[in-house]
């Protein structure tokens, strides 16, 4: 354990730099809703297709489908082309172009902006330009004196673009699920590991009633603790909660049962406290830069895309962002339920597994 | 009638224990009578720990069986609530007050907490009870050790070195409470490493090589005195 101890902080450097290896955001998801249907739009629409950074992903009919494209969280930009947006070109009259972004993650929400910026300026010259020399000015003249089309953004969830909003309850709840982890960790170990444990074991005390306690008490500590810091963050910051609070409190219920699965299985695993602590720290400390929230999964490399959902955080942490953002629904929220339940399902399993094991081999 | 018509409290079938490729113990046999302390005898790392602890079904052994009351102790755990253990490492829970160590196991043992009153009393516990256990002397520890081992009221106490290294005053209420709980027709089985203990026991179990060799305490104690009578005069032939 020493020796994998020595590498951690060199695995750690390596893993976050394969991480954020694609550096910057490119092919956000944006869908593009005409509401024109005409030749100037479709070439309009083509223009944003070309876009560096933007990857084009639906074409929708209604305002109401980008709405709920993005809700969805399908979606990052959607571009709504207004009506009359040829004719309004043609005759030289402002028109406005919307530009939706989804606010509720800031990582995607500030380089989606700086990605429409470049778009709207390079096209908005492009047409206030075309218009002038279409009613006979001179290109030079035209360059000076266009009127370029109106690019006005709104952020969706977030509209004030707030940091706080998004990232301090993501932290303050880190710091907790760390703390929970840890303590989680010493669930099996801190009773076998003691010589007390020579006390348990001649007292007769059924191994299941005992741990079962254990872990009821150690969840119940850990529902306790969140409750002061839900207080702070809703009520004190006025951070935003979209959903019932019921929903959000069964949702990190579901989360604590499954980060106390996870440190239960490694407690089992591990034949001291020192060893169940140093895992502990392995997992938990990564865990919330894995679980996308603060770099989005979708721009991760392929391979983690897929490897950062066996970690409960992944699910709790994305479905935090829904949950007090966008408040999708019961149904939408299922998979996020589903995830944590067979977690705590399979590490709870295992780890009575190899507790059975360890007493065959007594 | 005698104690041997009675059935025995502990018995041990043919107990082998093997650690990788050395044998601890090899083929042990005891019977463990009402009324009767078995002392086991064995230097450091004879296995006199590793027996007790397969006697009170703490570990199992490679072969062989242990029964208390009649009952296979391999099939459940009925049997703990006929046994008390004192053993050598301190096992108490360290993070806890004495008295917060006798409510706790006693919660374990599913025991009453009228026992918690009467063995306070009885063990002359009444002044350390706020303290840690991690801080009272080796002789009020022990005497709780022995306290947390009687809350059940069991019929059979595993004692693995229960006075060693503690005071005079100590050990004396130790041995009156054994010697008490014994004439009320408990059994024990008592670990210790200096053969002049022997002569507290009824019998004498010699843990040598794997194997016991059960004598009277005198006899023990008589050769025990030969050995060392013999070893000395090696070594005085050696000065010369």
């Amino acid at each position: 354990m020493r020796n994998v101890m020595l590498f951690v902080p060199l695995l750690g450097v390596l893993l976050f730099a394969w991480l954020y290896s694609a550096q910057s955001l490119n092919a956000i998801p944006t869908a593009i809703v005409d509401l024109d249907h005409s030749r100037g739009s479709r070439e309009f629409a083509d223009k944003l297709t070309g876009a560096e950074k933007l990857n084009i992903t639906a074409y929708l009919s209604t305002y109401q489908e980008l709405q709920e494209a993005i809700a969805g969280g399908r979606i990052v930009v959607g571009v709504v082309i207004p009506k009359n947006f040829e004719q309004d070109v043609a005759l030289g009259r402002q028109t406005r172009v919307l530009m939706i972004i989804d606010g509720s993650n800031m990582v995607y929400a500030t380089n989606a902006s700086a990605a429409l910026l470049e778009v709207t300026r390079t096209v908005s010259a492009e047409a206030g330009i075309r218009t002038l020399v279409g009613s006979g000015m001179q290109l030079d003249q035209a360059r000076e004196a266009y009127k370029p089309i109106a690019f006005r953004e709104e952020a969706w969830f977030n509209p004030t673009m707030n940091y706080a909003y998004f990232l301090v309850l993501a932290l303050i709840l880190n710091i907790w699920q760390q703390c929970c982890t840890l303590a989680s960790a010493m669930n099996v170990i801190g009773e076998t590991g003691m010589k007390s444990w020579l006390q348990i074991k001649a007292s007769g005390v059924s191994m299941t009633r005992l741990f079962i306690s254990k872990s009821m008490t150690h969840i119940i500590t850990f529902m306790l603790m969140v409750l002061p810091l839900y207080f702070l963050a809703f009520r004190v910051l006025k951070l935003p909660l979209q959903c019932n609070f019921g929903v959000l409190m069964f949702f990190t219920l579901l989360f604590v049962i499954a980060i106390h699965s996870v440190g239960t299985l490694m407690s089992s695993a591990v034949s001291n406290a020192v060893d169940a602590s140093r895992l502990g720290m392995m997992i938990a400390l990564p865990s919330f830069v894995l679980s996308g929230y603060t770099w989005p999964i979708d721009a991760m490399p392929p391979l983690l895309q897929s490897l950062v959902w066996i970690f409960p955080q992944t699910w709790f942490f994305q479905g935090l962002n829904y949950l007090t953002f966008k408040n999708p629904g019961g149904d939408f929220m299922l998979p996020f339920y589903a995830g944590l339940i067979v977690t705590a399902a399979v590490c709870y399993a295992i780890s009575i597994m190899l507790q059975m094991w360890r007493e065959k081999l007594q | 009638m005698g104690v041997q018509e009675i059935s025995p409290i502990l018995e041990a079938i043919d107990l082998h224990k093997v650690f990788g490729k050395k044998k601890v113990l090899d083929g042990v046999r005891l019977n463990v009578y009402p009324g009767e302390c078995l002392g086991i005898f064995g230097l450091r790392a004879t296995g006199k720990t590793t027996l007790l602890h397969m006697l009170v079904g703490l570990d199992r052994p490679s072969a062989g069986l242990v029964k208390i009351m009649g009952s296979d102790i391999r099939k459940g755990d009925r049997y703990k609530a006929l046994v008390g253990l004192v053993t050598q490492d301190k096992s108490l829970f360290q993070d806890l007050t004495v008295a917060e160590n006798l409510d706790f196991i006693a919660s374990l043992k599913g025991a009453p907490q009228g026992n918690i009153t009467s063995l306070i009393a009885k063990f002359y516990l009444q002044d350390y009870l706020q303290m840690a256990v991690n801080s009272v002397d080796a002789g009020v520890f022990q005497r709780l050790a022995l306290a947390c081992a009687l809350l059940n009221a069991p019929q059979l106490l595993i004692l693995d070195e229960p006075v060693k290294d503690i005071d005079l005053y100590s050990q004396h209420l130790i041995m009156r409470i054994i010697q008490e709980f014994l004439s009320q027709g408990g059994a024990c089985i008592y670990g210790f490493s200096n053969m002049e203990s022997s002569q507290n026991m009824h019998k004498v179990g010699w843990l040598d090589n794997g194997r016991i060799t059960v004598y009277e305490p005198a006899e023990a104690l008589q050769i025990w005195d030969s050995l060392l009578h013999s070893y000395n005069n090696i070594d005085g032939e050696k000065d010369e």
